[in-house]
């Protein structure tokens, strides 16, 4: 009598992991048909059979992927609904979590994960989104080092971060020490200082291309600035200026360095001024990280140290800089990883002009994806899109290996 | 110094009369803070003033401070301008305010039913989803920008809001800091309700949401911030004028209006105008939120 009841505890088990294997089987398969890198014209979806038709004209090799993947996943689910049904409290702990999980696991799974292996699959592809993708190889990777525009770009945000990442990480500290000493009102003035942050960076930016014209304010205070000195200030027309820093400084001395060499001009002018836009809205963001980590500073180390005669510089240099160290290399990744994804100001101030000083990857992968000069190059795109995520992988990882336990998150 | 002066309480300790340095230290430092508040703010004081000015006097060099003649009809201009097809500013600045409202709504609801999952339930898999939805905040938005465009194409949604609300429904970020915040909830309350039957649903809708407010609050605001200054996504997927948000309408109508800047900056107060006045309401929790997300963990 008990081994029947066993055996047939057992046999339940493995009916209900075997059904909760195909269920997972299933629904992995069904957000992959949805992913499956083909493209609903009215034609292909006019009805379910044309578009399961054009699934396996196109997304074959790709299904394929999922379906691997569905079975690892589904055969570890039937694992574990095999080890954990024939208790109940166990059981309904099982149902509910993942009940509660559901929400997010299905837009994770449709939006983020499905959608990075079609980009995977795509970016092997050469596609257009109105005829089947057609196998490309590494072509697509091949052209990224091959053509000006993305290694410009890659010059161009390398300059960024290396202009914009110290200078907004040492205004945000300077800032953060201000607003951390006895003052009243600090949360007002807190407030003030975090106002350019929290608008969208459409306004900032069109409030900034406003005052870069060339009659614009960035002219007139500098003349007046020049002109206290007496020095006369030409204007400038700001956005659409492409000499770079470095050439200039080269002028200055008589010299000139000609279009061709354009990776050894500098950052142009354009693009600087994208640049200090840029530092005026990120850096109040990074300053209240550092108010934060500001705050939890124990203040009896601060009066240990006056006790010992130790003057506010020292201080800062021998304390409060110290103890902010995992939140200033957080602030330097967040950064990095900020500057090497900039589009809006480069959409709406230059296009990626003048000269192409100011294309950004994310700015070449959105034109080549719409086709906004050109042919519409998915497949093109893709690959960028990889190739900077390889980019913004590699800094997350530096921050992983020096940061440890005190910041988890990124 | 509040600690200090609670252990010395009751002790009166005559306080030493205060050098002239220190207050004239402490003025140096109100002026360093009003200076760089002014100079934080002076991008938005330039913009409000320049909406006032006349077509001429926005481009004229050198800029006026003060409009010579205020303009106030421009606002009016603006508010009535038509680009056709229902693309009008009340439209947009409804579509972003609906568009904000519901995806930090949604949000709320499933980010926290998933961070309750993983703050208080006991159930295999449970770390490992975790560990997965850290990896996925890793992955740039680059990279899903072109696919997800082709999906939601396929799906039918460009062009309806659909295509920002479903992919916006959760996020990564949320369900992390509404995690930390329900572990830090004590489990007394709980384990008593356990005791008298209660179930994870009871338990999570009568005990553990409104103790956490003040978080769902947080990433509320964050979110619908989010939402309104989201620019990328809504130029990818509303492309009719009577679909675009605010930021999306903006650059449009920027270019259209090429030289009138003063209409343009009227326009960029109406979308600034909103969220700089609920930052102002909230700014605790916002501010919390940010450096709680970016420093605790």
């Amino acid at each position: 009598m008990a081994v029947n009841e066993a055996s047939a505890v057992q046999s339940r088990r493995t009916l209900i992991s075997v059904i909760s294997f195909f269920a997972v089987f299933i629904a992995l398969m069904t957000i992959a048909l949805f992913n499956a890198p083909t493209m609903g014209g009215p034609r292909v979806m006019a009805s379910v059979d044309t578009y399961l038709a054009e699934v396996r004209r196109s997304g074959l090799a790709f299904l394929g992927v999922v379906a691997l993947l569905a079975i690892v996943l589904g055969l570890t689910v039937a694992r574990m609904v095999y080890r954990e049904w024939p208790n109940p409290k166990r059981r309904t702990n099982l149902i509910m979590g993942y009940l509660f999980l559901s929400p997010y696991l299905l837009i994770t799974l449709t939006f983020t994960v499905g959608v990075v292996l079609a980009a995977l699959y795509i970016s092997f592809n050469s596609y257009d989104i109105f005829t089947p993708p057609q196998w490309a190889g590494l072509a697509n990777y091949a052209r990224a080092f091959q053509e000006k525009d993305f290694l410009q770009a890659l010059h161009n945000v390398l300059w960024y971060s290396l202009i914009v990442v110290p200078i907004q990480t040492t205004l945000a500290i300077l800032l953060a020490v201000l607003l951390n000493t006895p003052v009243r009102f600090r949360q007002f003035f807190r407030t003030v200082f975090y106002a350019p942050s929290v608008t969208s960076s459409v306004v900032i930016t069109l409030i900034f291309m406003w005052f870069y014209l060339r009659t614009g304010y960035a002219n007139f205070f500098i003349s007046n600035f020049f002109g206290i000195f007496g020095v006369e200030w030409q204007n400038i027309n700001w956005l659409g200026d492409p000499r770079g820093l470095i050439q200039l400084i080269v002028q200055a001395f008589g010299g000139d360095i000609p279009s061709g060499q354009w990776y050894l001009r500098g950052p142009s002018i354009a693009w600087m001024a994208i640049m200090f836009q840029n530092i005026f809205t990120t850096a109040p963001t990074f300053m209240i990280m550092f108010l934060a980590a500001l705050q939890d500073v124990n203040p009896t180390l601060y009066e240990a140290a006056s006790i010992d005669g130790a003057n506010g510089w020292h201080k800062f240099w021998k304390i409060t800089l110290p103890l902010l160290r995992p939140i200033i290399l957080l602030v330097v990744v967040l950064g990095t990883i900020g500057t090497l994804q900039i589009f809006d100001q480069v959409y709406l101030a230059t296009k990626g002009g003048p000269l192409g000083t100011s294309l950004t990857p994310v700015y070449i992968i959105y034109r080549e994806a719409l086709g906004a000069e050109g042919p519409i190059q998915m497949g093109y795109a893709s690959a960028l899109a990889f190739l900077l995520a390889v980019l913004i992988f590699f800094f997350t990882f530096l921050q992983r290996r020096f940061i440890s336990q005190e910041t988890q998150l990124y | 110094m509040a600690v200090r002066t609670q252990t010395l309480e009751g002790v009166a300790t005559p306080q030493p009369p205060k050098p002239v340095s220190h207050y004239v230290s402490s003025f140096l430092r109100y002026l360093l803070l009003c200076v760089i508040g002014l100079v934080l703010f002076m991008p938005f004081i330039l913009a409000a003033l320049g909406t006032f000015k006349a077509d001429s006097e926005i481009i004229r060099f050198p800029p006026t401070f003060f409009p010579a003649e205020w303009q106030v009809q421009n606002w009016a201009r603006v508010w009535n301008t038509d680009l056709g097809a229902g693309g009008t500013f009340p439209r947009w600045l409804f579509n972003t305010a609906f568009l904000s409202v519901t995806v930090a709504t949604l949000q709320v609801i499933f980010c926290s039913m998933a961070a309750y999952a993983f703050a208080r339930m006991q159930f295999p898999g449970r770390d490992a989803v975790f560990s997965f939805m850290l990896a996925t905040m890793m992955i740039p938005a680059a990279v899903t920008m072109i696919p997800a465009y082709v999906l939601i194409t396929k799906l039918r949604l460009i062009n309806t809001f659909w295509s920002l609300i479903l992919p916006g429904a959760v996020s990564a970020g949320s369900i992390f800091l509404l995690t930390q915040f329900f572990k830090a909830i004590p489990k007394d309350l709980e384990e008593a309700a356990f005791i008298d039957g209660a179930s994870h649903s009871e338990i999570y809708r009568n005990v553990i949401l409104p103790l956490a407010r003040p978080a769902l609050l947080t990433v509320f605001i964050l979110q619908f911030q989010a939402m309104w200054n989201n620019f990328l996504q809504p130029l990818l997927y509303l492309n009719t004028p009577d679909k675009y948000v605010l930021n999306v309408a903006l650059s449009i109508f920027q270019q259209q209006f090429k030289s009138q800047w003063n209409l343009t900056l009227v326009g960029a107060m109406f979308n600034a105008i909103p969220i700089l006045i609920l930052f102002f309401i909230f700014s605790k929790y916002y501010v919390e939120g940010v450096a709680y997300t970016g420093v605790k963990g």
